[in-house]
């Protein structure tokens, strides 16, 4: 090879895929509005943004996948969780975690930080990103949901989850509001057992979180509801 | 040592050694965190958070500080005369370091811009970039006044200025998460990706032109196809970021098969090395150095070539993103290409700086130390790799809460963390070595 040849490597490679890449990002930015749901991104959402980066939560917490790998992955925490299971998180982290092996530090936040980081994080869950993570897709709980409820006739616990209107703050399937935890995600950690017990007072296990006493119902009516919940677990079978 | 300014190069080194120490030292505190079960009033008055921007921020700091005094090193002997203001040249040392060092006290008080590896503050941002036109004014003006132009000081130069602009992107509040990460990766992928990688090529070309006596037009004109692939397939490759941030699909592409020509450059560079070697009219001496040099051009081949390329193809880094598997890669490729890049760098001009006769030193310890390294460092980028495996099929896979999936990973990083034990053991040893390096003893009998 000459001198001559490889300095035309030099600058043909170097210039093609700058340009190239210029161009895409030209592109990109065309699509971000879409991809992110810009129109939704309003001041709560910045102001969550900003008290994010101000406490540091990155460097132990991924989001979209990156950052530190200390604790779970943020960026669908709102679709799996809701609203009032991350602001319980937030407001007492060492009562949350008290009992785990890893903890969050408590970092105070105040009242307005706690509701517009969640702000953030609901902003967040919607971007469209090729449904990374996979552990989170929510495409595949609804799909594997409706194959659930199409494919067996509904159960008695599934009659009580609408009875007792637990998805007035519970998700599942396309159904429900995101108050408290995805019920499809429950089972990934709880078994029926578990579930039963801790409707009749969920103030022992959550302290302070807005999920009212089951009490009323009978101990075989909380075991049917418990494995409910147990069968929407989605883990192992991949989108099947 | 040929000109007299060259010697501000020295300070350079010391310091970056002391912050190197202080790295690795909090690596085993962030190991730690990982297995054991850290108290609640510890995590809220130092939290894993904390330790982990001063980890990383030791990291670049120290390795751009051993950068800049390559650079004043280098740059006399390319021009063929003295720096422009070896004075000034001190002063943006103590300027830099200052900013470091108040930097990590203020992580300790929660003072941070909060966005991973680029934790340093905004208003400490501003002296960074003034430090920075200290460093390039000096070696531009330098240059310019000498009118001897180098390809391999040319490199050099424009991977620092490379370097430079692309800390700007890093500055500004984005509020957009998405367009945020996008030029987050600017600043991260096409530093080591990109214009690290050209400092790297330039400063391994220099000193195989000085140590083996190959002719400089032969090793400059591999070097010009070298810098050429990285840019080809580095630039596009920053798409291998992209897949999962809010982009549109073609990244998936771009960024795919971009990025999985990356390792090739690397390869390059190994080849290069060999070739220079073989032709060489030296002797292989002193030997600790050549160790160095090629524990350099090998690891980094692994650590960023095949290990890069392991997770770099969508289908794979679907499942291992932001997993321990990015931890494995980016230690192995982090020691391998640039924490050996800097310690080759100062094994080879620190006895010419003190004017050893024949530039040889005595090496006894100095192999100790880096065996003790780099083994430590591979073997804690093994467990990490483990870790990551086990992480993407029980995590991602299986699809377990991310905290019951950690559960079994926690031995692994107890495992990491013991090798990080060695690891420390070997840099406390070349460290030491480095700062008290003497002329080879005279031979006996
Ligand atoms: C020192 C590291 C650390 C810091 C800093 C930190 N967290 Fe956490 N966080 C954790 C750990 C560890 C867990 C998981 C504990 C468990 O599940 O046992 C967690 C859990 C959470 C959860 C529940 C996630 C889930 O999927 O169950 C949310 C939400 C959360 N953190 C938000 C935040 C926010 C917002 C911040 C910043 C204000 C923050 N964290 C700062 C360590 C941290
Ligand atoms: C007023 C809102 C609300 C209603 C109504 C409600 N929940 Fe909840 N639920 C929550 C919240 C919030 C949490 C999360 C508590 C926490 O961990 O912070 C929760 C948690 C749970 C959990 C535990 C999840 C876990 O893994 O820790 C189960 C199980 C559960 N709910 C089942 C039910 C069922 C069944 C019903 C109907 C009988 C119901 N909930 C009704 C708000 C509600
Ligand atoms: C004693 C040895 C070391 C130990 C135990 C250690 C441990 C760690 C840990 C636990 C993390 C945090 C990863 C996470 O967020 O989960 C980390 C991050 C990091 N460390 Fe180390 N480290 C050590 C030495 C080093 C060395 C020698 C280098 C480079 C030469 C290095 C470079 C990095 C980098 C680049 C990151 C950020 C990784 C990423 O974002 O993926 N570390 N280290
Ligand atoms: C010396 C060169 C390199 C260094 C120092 C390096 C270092 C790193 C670091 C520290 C990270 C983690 C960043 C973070 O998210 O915090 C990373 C990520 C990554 N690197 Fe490298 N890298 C190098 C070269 C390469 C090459 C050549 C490839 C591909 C062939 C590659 C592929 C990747 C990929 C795919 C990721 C993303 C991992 C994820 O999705 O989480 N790297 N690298
Ligand atoms: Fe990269």
């Amino acid at each position: 090879m000459t001198e001559r040849t490889a300095k035309w490597i030099f600058w043909v490679g170097t210039l093609s895929s700058l340009v190239l890449f210029l161009a895409l990002t030209f592109d990109t930015h065309g699509q971000f509005a879409a991809l992110t749901n810009a129109d939704k991104l309003d001041e709560q959402v910045v102001a969550g943004k900003r008290a994010f980066e101000r406490h540091n939560c990155n460097d132990c917490h991924t989001i979209l996948g990156f950052g530190g790998y200390y604790a779970p992955d943020l960026t669908r925490v709102w679709t799996r969780l809701g609203e009032d299971s991350i602001k319980r998180r937030l407001r007492s982290p060492e009562v949350a975690f008290a009992d785990s092996y890893r903890k969050m530090p408590q970092q105070n936040l105040s009242a307005q930080e706690i509701d517009d980081i969640t702000g953030y994080l609901e902003w967040v869950s919607a971007i469209e990103n090729n449904d990374w993570p996979p552990q989170h897709s929510e495409r595949r709980w609804k799909r594997s949901t409706e194959r659930l409820m199409a494919g067996a006739v509904l159960s008695p616990g599934a009659a009580l989850v609408n009875q007792e209107d637990c998805l007035s703050c519970h998700a599942l399937g396309e159904r429900g509001e995101r108050k408290g935890p995805r019920l499809e995600w429950i089972a990934a950690r709880r078994d029926a057992r578990w579930i039963a017990d801790y409707l009749v007072d969920p103030q022992a296990v959550a302290p302070g979180s807005e999920m009212p006493a089951s009490d009323h119902l009978s101990v075989e009516q909380r075991q049917m509801i418990g494995e409910f919940i147990a069968s929407l677990d989605r883990r192992g079978g991949g989108d099947s | 040592m040929i000109y007299r300014t060259q010697s501000v190069a020295y300070p350079y080194f010391v310091v970056a050694l002391l912050l190197f120490v202080l790295q690795v030292l909090m690596g085993l505190w962030l190991g730690i965190n990982y297995f054991a079960t850290i108290p609640q009033e510890i995590v809220d008055a130092f939290p894993f958070s904390t330790a982990r921007a001063m980890h990383t921020n030791l990291l670049v700091l120290w390795m751009l500080l051993g950068f800049m005094g390559a650079t004043f090193y280098l740059v006399p002997e390319e021009t063929g005369s003295e720096l422009a203001w070896p004075k000034m040249a001190i002063a943006q040392l103590v300027i830099l370091t200052v900013t470091g060092v108040v930097a990590l006290v203020g992580f300790l008080f929660g003072w941070t811009q909060g966005r991973p590896l680029l934790e340093i503050p905004r208003p400490l941002d501003v002296v960074v970039v003034i430090g920075a036109l200290m460093f390039l004014a000096n070696v531009g003006v330098t240059i310019i006044r000498a009118k001897r132009w180098t390809a391999t000081q040319g490199s050099l130069l424009a991977g620092l200025v490379f370097l430079a602009v692309m800390y700007l992107f890093g500055i500004p509040f984005y509020e957009n998460i998405s367009v945020d990460w996008y030029y987050w990766w600017w600043v991260i992928h096409l530093w080591v990706e990109g214009a690290w990688e050209l400092i790297a090529a330039a400063i391994t070309a220099f000193m195989l032109i000085k140590l083996t006596g190959v002719d400089r037009r032969v090793v400059e004109k591999w070097l010009y196809v070298e810098l050429g692939l990285f840019l080809f397939t580095g630039i596009a490759g920053t798409g291998h970021h992209y897949y999962w941030l809010g982009t549109p699909r073609y990244w998936l592409w771009v960024g795919g098969i971009f990025s999985a020509l990356e390792p090739l450059p690397i390869l390059l560079m190994v080849v290069d090395t060999w070739r220079d070697v073989r032709d060489r009219t030296t002797r292989l001496e002193p030997r600790l150095t050549w160790v160095y040099m090629f524990g350099m051009v090998i690891l980094h081949f692994v650590g960023a070539g095949l290990f890069g390329f392991a997770h770099t193809l969508p289908a794979i880094n679907y499942y291992t993103h932001g997993s321990q598997v990015t931890v494995s890669h980016g230690h192995l490729a982090f020691y391998g290409a640039y924490a050996l890049l800097n310690l080759t760098f100062f094994y080879f001009a620190i006895p010419r700086l003190k004017g050893m006769p024949d530039h040889a030193y005595d090496e006894r310890t100095g192999h100790w130390g880096f065996w003790l390294m780099s083994l430590g460092v591979l073997g804690l980028s093994l467990a990490f790799a483990v870790a990551g495996v086990l992480q993407t099929y029980l995590e991602r896979v299986q699809g377990q809460p991310y905290i019951v999936s950690q559960e079994p990973i926690r031995l692994w990083m107890l495992i990491a963390f013991l090798h990080g034990l060695v690891v420390l053991a070997g840099v406390v040893v070349t460290v030491r070595h480095l700062l008290t390096l003497k002329p080879a003893a005279a031979q006996h009998g």
